[in-house]
């Protein structure tokens, strides 16, 4: 039985007995994973490679549907409703949970193209509001200063830490009230990753997020609440420090002390 | 030793393919000087084509390829991208194979099929809704559309598919449809390898012959009208090269092939340097 | 409206278009293709294949001289040019590799593949019909195997460099020379892509037949003569279907379904094979 704490604030999302089975597996990839994702705080999911992880976290914005064949059984509440049940209006749904993913997804437009895309896709077209939007979300994600006087060029033309910035800027831009990651900072430098997770830090404030990490320093250093998968099923979830240091599942200590990857 | 042997076999065999292009562009060029230097420049720019007289204007000729090219451009590139989206975003798998594998197929039947299908079944439909003979510069513009379709709907399919995974994901998590991320991404990012695959099968459809030669009309004169019967340079060449019986009747039409070879190498050689090549250095 | 279900209007719209140009397409093509089979089916005797051609009218008329030329061409033109593609193929993904050389026999390669087929009949005739002074079937065959050999170089070029590098290092290690581990390594790996390439290459030229209408010109008679015009299926064909006979006509039809049958048969045969070495 997996260890869940029970987190005293308010949460964002709640999963319930959620399964999860790919087009044509033979079983299930998640099985019922029941697990509260608390709001305004930094929930890491952690787990060898094969887990589930990024699975689960590609279920927050229904971004399996892109794939037909897929199958959910149970629940996920958000906003009071299963974001599950097929009647959902995914393209509202994915304004208010926005992802960032493993490498940096500029699309070929300009900077503020890029940042403006996700308001213009909600008919935002006035231009003050575009200009004051862009700007602040520029500023929330650390790129104002570096892109202030080039918001015109192709966005491919900044480097790989400034990109992924980029794509953090586009997603808050929309106001979005959780923010999935997807190891964001895989394919960066260390300089770079640096700036991403302090970033992640500072955004906890307005948006809850959900970070997917096969690094566990990285959860060790970002997140409040640490999730620990394996093969598919949720084996412990707790504050991060007490996590890391006093595990209550063997498996999770076998984990975190390198015993198997 | 053998293996100096099998060096110089498997090279010359290549060098051999620079060898005969340009030989042939020689050969062509050589051919023509007769008619190059008895008309000049007039052999590309005058309407008159009278073998009887031994005067050669190819103008109509050329007009003929241009035109008949461009209106089965406009014809099928709507069409073959509303097909390359068809296949790549919105088919499910069964359907994606068995349209994809159905319009490859369909691509390998011969060009004079189409020509054949041309003359006796889409003519007569021609001749009912416009009156005329129904052979002539529409008919050959349509039929020359749908086979030049099957290319242009596969390489601008494989074009959008170059477009990561993860890009088109990112638009989707956004809020967009699917025209949404089309328009925005896939279409943008792949930009240059559609614009190339469009621009590759304008350079096969300039050198067409068969299936046009059925339904042009043979008439050498430029049209008055998109119904009236013309010619295209294939069409020329392949109705009066056995015909030609005088030098400078064969000197005329070696310079129609010769003109031919360039427009059509031009155009191809735009579509790969240009937009192909940028798409291999953009991957 | 909001922009929102603007958008997603707009989004049926052009998902709508799209489905509509697919089905236009396909019915065209379907027409096409139904066209052929029941034209081509109508028209199929058992005189087609006991009978060579005659003038118009006679009852006992058939497709016996275009077929065996159509082999004859086919044939020939493939003994002269799978050995140069599959050579060619191999000098540049074994040797040549990623040199400008290679590079640049590889793009002349790609864009002949593309080029008129009619203007490389003219040079054909240039070079071969007028210093022998008549049409000929290795006229033809040499049009033919002209346009094969970029299709099999690029297939050959394709296909050896998919082998693993790894494999060539293992038979270098043992000692092997460079030749033979082509020979024994390569070729066997790429075996299943080589032997498609030549298939499709096949295909590719079986169907032509503006290379052929003044290299191998035609004839109405069986004839097995190199050194002679050569009936072939697609330039009878031609012929037939132009001419204001009937029975010509429907001669033409009953080639047009054989040939057509042949090439697809090609076709599918060649992505079998690619199927079956994929498992593998």
């Amino acid at each position: 039985m997996a260890s869940i704490i029970d987190i005293k604030e308010e949460c964002a999302l709640q999963v319930r007995n959620f399964d999860f089975t790919y087009k044509g597996a033979p079983a299930p990839s998640l099985k019922k994973v029941t697990m509260p994702i608390a709001k305004h705080a930094v929930t890491a999911l952690i787990g060898p490679s094969g887990c589930g992880k990024t699975t689960l976290l590609r279920s927050f914005n229904r971004m399996h549907d892109l794939y037909p064949g897929n199958k959910y059984e149970g629940e996920i509440e958000f906003e009071g409703r299963n974001i599950l049940d097929p009647k959902e209006d995914l393209i509202h749904l994915r304004t208010k949970i926005g992802m960032i993913f493993q490498k940096p997804t500029a699309f070929p437009m300009s900077i503020f193209d890029n940042v403006a895309y996700g308001m213009r896709l909600q008919g935002i077209k006035n231009k003050t509001e575009l200009n004051d939007r862009v700007e602040k979300a520029l500023k929330d994600a650390a790129l104002w200063k570096e892109v202030s006087d080039r918001l015109k060029n192709d966005a491919n033309g900044l480097s790989g830490g400034q990109q992924q910035r980029l794509c953090i800027a586009r997603a808050i831009a929309v106001e979005p009230e959780v923010l999935l990651f997807d190891e964001p900072t895989s394919a960066l430098d260390p300089i770079s990753t640096q700036g991403i997770e302090k970033l992640v830090i500072e955004l906890k404030e307005r948006v809850s997020i959900i970070i997917v990490t096969h690094n566990m320093q990285q959860a060790a250093r970002v997140s409040d609440y640490t999730g620990f998968m394996y093969l598919g099923d949720l084996i412990e979830l707790g504050h991060t420090e007490e996590l890391f240091v006093t595990p209550k599942e063997k498996l999770t200590q076998e984990y975190i002390t390198g015993k198997f990857g | 030793m053998i293996d100096k042997i099998f060096l110089n076999m498997t090279r010359t065999s290549a060098l051999l393919i620079l060898f005969i292009v340009a030989w042939i562009f020689v050969v062509l060029f050589n051919q023509s000087t007769e008619a190059m230097q008895t008309f000049g420049l007039d052999f590309i720019t005058k309407d008159e084509w009278a073998p009887n007289l031994d005067k050669f204007g190819a103008y109509a000729a050329i007009f003929g390829s241009v035109a008949s090219t461009f209106l089965a451009m406009l014809l099928a590139i709507p069409v073959a991208i509303g097909v390359a989206i068809f296949l790549s975003e919105i088919a499910h798998d069964k359907i994606k194979g068995f349209f994809g594998v159905s319009v490859e197929l369909l691509a390998a039947i011969p060009s004079v099929i189409y020509g054949m299908w041309g003359l006796f079944f889409f003519v007569p439909i021609l001749r009912d809704i416009f009156g005329g003979m129904g052979i002539g510069l529409l008919a050959a513009g349509i039929v020359l559309a749908i086979m030049i379709l099957p290319f242009m709907a596969a390489v601008t399919r494989d074009a959008m598919n170059t477009t990561p995974d993860i890009l088109k994901e990112s638009a989707y998590a956004l809020g967009g449809t699917q025209w949404d991320v089309i328009k925005d991404v896939i279409i943008p990012y792949a930009k240059a390898g559609i614009i190339g695959s469009l621009i590759l099968a304008l350079g096969r459809a300039i050198g067409e012959t068969m299936a046009v030669t059925f339904v042009m009309g043979n008439v050498h004169h430029t049209p008055g009208s998109i119904m009236d019967p013309t010619t295209s340079i294939p069409v020329t060449l392949a109705n009066e090269f056995t015909e030609a019986d005088s030098s400078l009747y064969f000197s005329s039409l070696f310079g129609l092939a010769l003109t031919l070879l360039i427009m059509s190498f031009l155009v191809i050689a735009i579509a790969k340097f240009y937009f192909l090549r940028k798409v291999r250095k953009g991957q | 409206m909001t922009a929102v279900q603007k958008r997603i209007i707009i989004n049926r719209l052009a998902l709508a278009f799209s489905t509509l140009s697919a089905v236009i397409a396909l019915a065209f093509l379907f027409w096409i293709l139904g066209v052929l089979v029941m034209k081509g089916v109508d028209a199929l005797s058992w005189n087609i294949f006991i009978f060579e051609g005659s003038p118009p009218g006679y009852e006992e008329s058939g497709l016996k001289h275009a077929l065996v030329g159509q082999l004859i061409l086919v044939g020939l033109a493939t003994l002269i040019g799978v050995p140069l593609g599959i050579m060619a193929g191999t000098y540049l993904s074994e040797y040549g590799k990623n040199s400008k050389l290679a590079h640049s026999i590889r793009d002349i390669s790609d864009i002949m593949m593309s080029a008129p087929s009619i203007v490389i009949g003219a040079f054909v005739y240039a070079v071969i019909v007028m210093p022998m002074g008549h049409f000929s079937a290795w006229a033809g065959a040499i049009a033919l195997a002209i346009i094969m050999i970029p299709v099999i170089l690029r297939t050959t070029d394709d296909m050896l460099q998919l082998v693993p590098g790894t494999l060539r290092e293992a038979a270098f290690a043992l000692g092997a020379p460079k030749y033979k581990v082509i020979i024994d390594v390569v070729y066997r790996g790429a075996k299943a892509g080589i032997l498609t390439g030549v298939l499709l290459g096949i295909a590719r030229v079986g169907g032509e037949t503006a290379p052929l209408l003044f290299t191998s010109f035609n004839d109405n008679f069986f004839t097995t003569d190199l050194n002679e015009a050569m009936p072939s299926l697609t330039v009878t064909m031609f012929n037939y279907a132009i001419s204001p006979y009937d029975d010509w006509q429907q001669l033409g039809w009953a080639a047009a379904f054989i040939l057509s049958m042949f090439i697809l048969g090609l076709n599918i045969l060649g992505r079998l094979i690619l199927l079956a070495g994929k498992r593998k």
